[in-house]
């Protein structure tokens, strides 16, 4: 059994250091802002005047969920990576006259910084890993934590980041299309074979890319293979979707904004409410068309 | 449960398949040189002679893609072309890149800067498009698709991956390895970071002063037992240790002593039940920077006990590919296990004083090589051995 | 030389992004590697950066930069000595 132990957010929403995070959720607009605790109560001054927002937030959520133990393994997912040091160092580039580039912002534009950050800071000289399959790299970097824990390690940290920057509200109608404002979010968890005190267990987890397959039918079979009846689900949290179950349906990306890491927020609501209440509940994402990620969570 | 290896592909800038990748390396022929572009300035480059539409046209691609897709799709597409999709076989690709599609974003920000923005080409810039964009090249649907990003490492952590997720029952065959093109961004991060030498790059001589930057992409096919007996494919060689671990020493620079390259190392060797003495050759990752150089020396000391096994780096003749090298070097790898031959190590002269180790220097032939370790290191402290065998 | 050494902390501030310091917290000696500021070899690099850009100054070896990036002291004197 996969058990979910502590888990962080930052995000739009209200996430940080909150026991249940489910329960105030606004709707998001586009003037909703990130909202960051004071990051110098928590991170060293060479962090502090070094590392991007994405960086920032990731280590702060990471840094959440430390317990007794070092990790036997740290697993990222992020879509887009660091883009506002991508962005940087292109505009270093361009500006540049001189013969001599400023490092730090080619330095801390790979999508490893955020896994490499993390185990520079803890010391961990553990399994570190990064995925980056577009908005399916959440479920992607769960499924590595799952398969570390059947491999026989146990103390994992799992987690996924994506930032906005203005360059891709530029990109809107264009490209993205979405009605849902861009948002910045971080979260991590800590993913162990025992049990912890909320009982809330990861029960699958599916990843289908450049699918032509109906999600519908797709989803269908992954509850049949977890022997899950559907009118036993609690709820179900979807990339506005159309979902043809009769369960409890919510649209999550009224509370993430359009983000690749909007899943993993969505994941932490549905964590929440189950810490609170029993039951099942599945995360649908099909944020970008042809991918599928679904994730099977459940408190007995 | 064996992870068999039975379709490999290559493109660099010493070759655009297999064939003419050993032959180069058989000839001790470098792909180094100084162009004619201005981008890359003074500098010597390891790049591949043909724009993407040459390319797209020699190679009768089908896909629309950056050039680290297209780089990609040309070796993905020769490490599976003996094989057939089915429906029994569930069939996966997992590809590092570190750059994606930045050789299109870069110019579109020249423009953007100018205030010109073409929104729609930013399609290609992520990392997972450009492994979507090589799936569908190969024709892969409702499949397991990852790219992973960890840096100089990538593509030895895709093929990692890629044998931990047959051996979890995820999936039954998998395309794995790495890509990336030279681009602008990569090659003036690397000379931000002051660590390109101006002469052709010396690993692990004493004189070393830098690497030189290179593009291309290296695939394998990985099957598990009951892929092969359906495909019928004939296995070359089987995957038979991985380990990733951590430096956690510095943002770019590798601990003095290897801690992380111990580790890795020390990893993949105990995880294949092999003994330390029956490693035949170790393709190091050897950037031919000065850190990296003298920290993997210290580390292949402690791994061997001060009996180091031959060992070279092949970044002598490719440059160094980033995300693409593990990929490159799994398949140079298993053409040293089926010829039985060692790769020379390029422009050696003088042995690292600290050290004292002398890598391979000639291409030697008629050899027994069963095992080969190959190394790759990334910034950010991912290290990553991955052992190949040949077929008892 | 005073200036010198004031417009050269306003400088590091600014490259280095030490955004919670002002000049008068570094002193002319203090060790800039040192544990004070905790800078390490990334901040060199952008050290090289600043000389480059701001004084036209070229290291290329960043090695050599080690004795060159001490202190502001030091800084200021390899900047007097090598002034055109």
């Amino acid at each position: 059994m996969y058990y979910i132990h502590a888990i962080s957010s930052i995000s739009h929403q209200q996430t940080f250091d909150l026991e249940f995070i489910h329960n105030d959720l606004q709707k998001l607009t586009p003037e909703s802002p990130l909202l960051v605790p004071e990051f110098i109560d928590i991170l060293p001054p060479t962090a502090l005047r070094r590392l991007s927002a994405i960086l920032k937030i990731s280590l702060t959520t990471a840094l959440k969920c430390l317990n007794e133990s070092a990790f036997d393994g740290i697993v990222v997912g992020t879509g887009l990576g660091c883009l506002q040091d991508t962005e940087k160092f292109l505009v270093t580039i361009n500006n540049t006259t001189s013969d001599v580039l400023s490092p730090t912002a080619f330095i801390q534009s790979t999508h490893n910084t955020i896994g490499g950050q993390i185990s520079l800071f803890l010391k961990n000289h553990a399994y570190n890993m990064t995925h980056t399959q577009n908005a399916l790299s959440f479920e992607i970097s769960l499924l590595d934590g799952i398969t570390l824990l059947n491999e026989g390690k146990n103390n994992i940290l799992v987690g996924a980041a994506d930032e906005k920057i203005p360059f891709l509200e530029l990109l809107n109608e264009d490209l993205i299309k979405t009605d849902y404002p861009f948002t910045s979010i971080a979260t991590f968890f800590n993913l162990k074979k025992e049990k912890s005190d909320r009982n809330v267990l990861v029960k699958d987890v599916l990843v289908l890319a450049n699918s032509k397959k109906d999600i519908n039918e797709v989803i269908l079979r992954f509850l049949e293979k977890n022997q899950c009846d559907p009118t036993n689900l609690t709820k179900v949290y979807h990339s506005d979707l159309e979902i043809s179950l009769s369960t409890e349906k919510v649209n999550y990306l009224d509370f993430t904004g359009y983000n690749y890491a909007a899943s993993a927020l969505a994941f932490h609501i549905g964590v929440s409410e189950l810490s609170e209440i029993p039951g099942t509940i599945l995360i649908v994402n099909s944020l970008v068309k042809k991918d599928l990620g679904l994730i099977l969570i459940e408190r007995c | 449960m064996q992870i068999f290896i039975t379709g490999y592909g290559v493109i660099s800038s010493i070759g655009l398949n297999v064939e003419e990748n050993y032959n180069s390396l058989k000839n001790s022929k470098s792909g180094i040189k100084l162009t004619e572009s201005t981008v890359f300035k003074n500098y010597k480059v390891a790049n591949i002679q043909y724009s993407n539409e040459e390319l797209a046209t020699m190679f009768k691609l089908q896909t629309k893609g950056s050039r680290t897709a297209i780089l990609g799709m040309i070796a993905a597409k020769e490490a599976f072309k003996d094989h057939e999709l089915s429906s029994e076989i569930r069939t996966g690709l997992i590809s590092g890149t570190s750059v994606g599609g930045m050789d299109l974003t870069e110019n579109l920000y020249k423009d953007y800067l100018k205030g010109n923005l073409r929104a729609d080409e930013y399609k290609h810039h992520p990392s997972g498009v450009s492994t979507i964009e090589i799936a569908k090249e190969l024709g892969l649907e409702d499949c397991f698709l990852n790219t992973i990003s960890t840096a100089c490492s990538s593509a030895a952590n895709a093929i990692m991956q890629g044998a931990r997720l047959i051996k979890n029952n995820v999936l039954d065959r998998v395309i794995v390895g790495g890509t990336d093109a030279l681009t602008e961004f990569t090659f003036n991060g690397f000379r931000s970071l002051m660590i390109f030498d101006e002469e052709w790059c010396r690993p692990f001589d004493n004189t070393r002063n830098g690497l030189n930057l290179g593009e291309g992409a290296g695939y394998i096919v990985l099957e598990s037992e009951k892929s092969l007996k359906l495909s019928k494919s004939k296995a070359i060689g089987v995957l038979s240790g991985w380990n990733s671990s951590s430096d956690a020493y510095h943002q770019t620079a590798s601990s003095p002593e290897g801690y992380g390259a111990i580790l890795s190392m020390t990893g993949a060797i105990e995880m294949s039940g092999l003994g330390i003495n029956e490693i035949n050759y170790v393709n190091a990752h050897g950037t031919s920077t000065p850190n990296n150089d003298l920290s993997e020396s210290h580390a292949l000391k402690t791994v061997f006990e001060n009996d180091v096994p031959p060992f070279s780096s092949t970044k002598s003749y490719t440059g160094h590919t980033l995300a693409a090298s593990g990929g490159i070097e799994a398949v140079f790898a298993l053409l040293a296990i089926n010829n039985g031959v060692l790769y020379p190590n390029l422009n050696f002269s003088e042995v690292i004083t600290e050290t004292q180790l002398t890598p391979q220097l000639l291409f030697e032939e008629n050899k027994i090589i069963k095992h080969v370790l190959s190394n790759s290191f990334g910034f950010g402290g991912n290290n990553s051995s991955i052992l190949i065998s040949g077929l008892n | 030389m005073s200036e010198l050494k004031e417009q050269l902390k306003a400088q590091i501030i600014e490259q280095l992004n030490l955004e919670n310091l002002t000049p008068a917290d570094i002193k002319n000696d203090m060790p800039l590697f040192g544990e004070e500021l905790g800078l390490d070899s990334i901040d060199a690099l952008e050290f090289i950066v600043l000389l480059e850009q701001n004084y036209g100054l070229k290291i290329t070896n960043p090695s050599e930069g080690k004795d060159i990036f001490f202190s502001v002291d030091s800084l200021a004197a390899f900047i007097e000595k090598n002034k055109a």
